[in-house]
């Protein structure tokens, strides 16, 4: 009896070892190349259109896919499912919601395990990281260079499609674009009769007449213009004043350029004049600033609409947008969020199938109403909905202003030490802002650091 | 030879069986990962394509990097405030709480709250308290004293996050001096009362050594779990301002993120090693006075 025993709790601890060694994560690759979705001949170059063919023909085998969204509550994904699944019933959606930051780790953790989805929401700023380590599909042979039967190239401006190309592959499609243009207090504007600014200057003399002292005599530090330390704005007030942040072959840094001190400056101006307010990407979103009145006038993109709707809704009608001032050209860093296949996913045809669902006109114009934030295909930035007034801004149509800026916005390059080049910008920044180096050792620094991550 | 392991087998073996669970948990979850981890610290692999070895390059990577060379120095100055403030807290605090004073549960719980909260939520909290319209600011606007960018300032941001981390930790401290205080048999402190100790004399001659190996065991976990920062990091300044609280850890995780597994493993090595070193020193150090 008791060998009995001891037999049967040594199999039953070899079961618990070899189950656990198992492995679980493997997964076979299929085969690339469409067996569902529209047929036509694939192109070797990312984005062109080969001629139209027949109608579609899917292979019908029933088929779960995953598909992991960072939107969150205000998700334009996960309403359009019933649809999807109506059309497509052979698909069943296994969704999981995740927020921006968890799906960064998630999504990084999964690859290592091979624990991916079928289709994701990505950030454009972590395509590099993904693209360079080969961990996106290149959609250029799955979508035959065609997206709902049409050319992709009609469909977004060139800068979505240098966004959506690493390379000559085209490694995700842009769902919802991110470009930055003025949010300011319109009715502070009018009060005092500040002119809204085109230019520079203007820019600093609007904020210095915005800003106020809550206290007589005291420092200014209401109705403040947010200053970020970050890639982002640098490379706002960058391009505006033509600079660059590389070279046009991506082997060295020139944004410590004349450009690039100009740019810096112009923050550290308001800073030091008192009208600026200091406001670290640590720190989160703006909307505490912006409720409590420290911040009137702020530089980013539509999916702030969305967040002054839901964070600030008391200041309904008293905001508006405008072109971002710029002192030499229009310009602005373009991202936002891009449908990723990855390398790894069991079921690409599947999930290029809803990839291709999502950015229908009607499904893209979802962006908007659900998530605030700015469809990115050109058809659905005609639409009513998106061209409507907006009474939180004044009944004025604030999307027309995002979409003149989206014509003059370029993605960061796309090289795999990206990741690192933004922390070595964001370091320069703060510390020129901060006053711990002068701007132009503080850029001239991260300059060197950055060439040195791009001879790796 | 066989046959006396085999027998003790047989005497042991219920033993072995019971334990048995655990073993098996302990080499599939530590000892295997560890194992891979070390070898791909040796390789570089982004966790899709097959592993390249590389030998050592990777360590030679790390340790000339100037990123983790500033973590590194971030997580000595972390560790030295922490463990150097911690402690005495923990230990003034729990000397307090031997008398027999009223509500003296009470004020255990309370130490040791801080220390069963959530680590994240602790930094939430602190972070309110530091920003620019926080309470910290809020009471020097009180005595007519001016507010500070706690966080944004590269000057004072690691203190400010090792002092939550101090705040959150010394409860822990408090409640192991405690119970290692009222191990120490009272009639030594009556010995000593009769040969005309003082209050100093009797904490320098009967509590420091009646509660050295509760201080040994207080600095090695202490020190371990302070090299190993990272969440008050993340939630409160994300490394920053300009890398001034990235830790080690923070830059293994860093490397993580970046799909560098190979670096973040070498990482983890490092830091294994060198724990390992330092306990070793400290638990030797600890022992020689014995």
């Amino acid at each position: 009896m008791r060998s009995r025993f001891r037999a049967l709790a040594g199999l039953a601890t070899l079961a618990i070892v070899f189950s656990a060694c198992g492995s679980s994560g493997a997964t076979t690759n299929p085969t690339v190349g469409p067996t569902t979705g529209p047929t036509g001949a694939a192109s070797g170059t990312a984005g062109t259109s080969p001629e139209p063919t027949a109608a579609p023909s899917y292979d019908t085998t029933p088929v779960t896919i995953k598909v992991w969204d960072y939107y969150g509550d205000t998700t334009p994904i996960k309403p359009t499912l019933d649809g999807f699944k109506k059309e497509f019933p052979w698909i069943t959606i296994d969704y999981q919601a995740l927020d921006w930051d968890s799906m960064n780790e998630k999504f990084k953790a999964g690859l290592g395990a091979g624990e991916v989805p079928d289709l994701a929401t990505l950030d454009m700023t972590w395509i590099p990281t993904l693209a360079a380590n080969g961990a996106l599909e290149d959609l250029t042979p799955i979508s035959g260079g065609r997206v709902n039967g049409k050319p992709i190239t009609d469909q977004y401006t060139q800068g979505a499609i240098d966004a959506m190309t690493f390379g000559n592959q085209m490694v995700s499609m842009l769902y919802d674009f991110d470009t930055y243009s003025l949010y300011y207090r319109k009715d502070l504007f009018d009060q005092k009769g500040i002119a809204v600014p085109t230019n520079w200057d203007q820019f600093r003399a609007a904020a210095k007449a915005l800003a106020e002292s809550s206290k007589p005599g005291g420092k200014l530090d209401k109705y403040l213009t947010a200053i970020r330390p970050n890639s982002f704005h640098f490379a706002q007030y960058l391009y505006q004043d033509g600079g660059s942040l590389l070279n046009p072959d991506n082997t060295a840094a020139v944004f410590n350029s004349p450009a690039g001190v100009d740019a810096v400056n112009i923050q550290k101006a308001l800073l030091d004049d008192g009208s600026g307010k200091y406001w670290s990407d640590a720190d989160g979103d703006l909307t505490p600033a912006i409720k409590s009145g420290e911040v009137a006038m702020f530089q980013d993109g539509p999916y702030y609409m969305g967040l002054l709707k839901s964070g600030v809704p008391e200041q309904s009608g008293k905001w508006a947008v405008a072109t971002a001032p710029y002192s030499k050209q229009p310009g602005s860093y373009l991202g936002g969020t891009g449908l990723g296949i990855p390398v790894q996913a069991m079921h690409k045809d599947a999930a290029w199938l809803l990839a291709q669902y999502l950015l229908r006109p009607e499904q893209q114009v979802g962006v908007f109403n659900y998530a605030g934030a700015a469809p990115a295909t050109t058809a659905a930035l005609q639409s009513a909905d998106l061209t409507k007034p907006d009474p939180y801004f004044g009944g004025e149509q604030p999307f027309s202003v995002f979409l003149e800026s989206m014509k003059t916005s370029r993605p960061f390059p796309y090289v795999g030490a990206w990741d690192d080049i933004d922390v070595a910008i964001a370091d320069a920044m703060q510390k020129a802002l901060l006053g711990k180096a002068p701007v132009q050792t503080a850029l001239d620094d991260a300059v060197t650091e950055t060439n040195a991550l791009l001879k790796k | 030879m066989i046959a006396s392991i085999a027998r003790r087998f047989r005497g042991a073996s219920a033993g072995y069986l019971l334990i048995a669970p655990v073993l098996v948990a302990t080499v599939v979850f530590l000892v295997i990962p560890m194992v891979v981890s070390g070898y791909w610290s040796l390789t570089h692999y982004n966790g899709i394509k097959p592993p390249q070895f590389v030998g050592l390059q990777n360590y030679l990577d790390v340790l000339s990097n100037p990123r983790f060379q500033r973590a590194f120095q971030n997580t000595i100055f972390f560790v030295v405030m922490g463990m150097g403030i911690g402690p005495l807290l923990g230990l003034g605090s729990a000397i307090l709480l031997n008398d027999n004073l009223r509500l003296r549960a009470l004020f255990r719980t309370s130490f040791f709250l801080p220390t069963m909260t959530s680590l994240i939520v602790v930094a939430t909290i602190w972070k309110l308290m530091y920003a620019d319209n926080g309470i910290i600011n809020a009471v020097a606007a009180f005595f007519s004293l001016p507010g500070h960018p706690w966080l944004t300032d590269p000057t004072t941001a690691l203190p400010a996050v090792v002092v939550t981390a101090i705040w959150q930790g010394f409860g822990f401290e408090t409640v192991v001096f405690l119970a290692a205080l009222q191990a120490v048999p009272k009639e030594y402190y009556e010995a000593a009362t009769m040969d005309g100790a003082g209050p100093w004399a009797k904490f320098r001659w009967v509590t420091l050594p009646g509660i050295r190996p509760t201080i040994v065991f207080v600095y090695v976990i202490g020190i371990i779990g302070s090299f190993q920062t990272f969440d008050q990091v993340f939630v409160m300044t994300n490394g920053g301002p300009i890398q001034a609280t990235r830790t080690i850890v923070f830059d293994l995780v860093d490397r993580f993120n970046k799909l560098d597994i190979g670096g973040a493993s070498a990482v983890a090595y490092i830091l294994l090693v060198f724990l390992a070193v330092l306990s070793y020193v400290q638990l030797r150090l600890g022992e020689s006075r014995d």
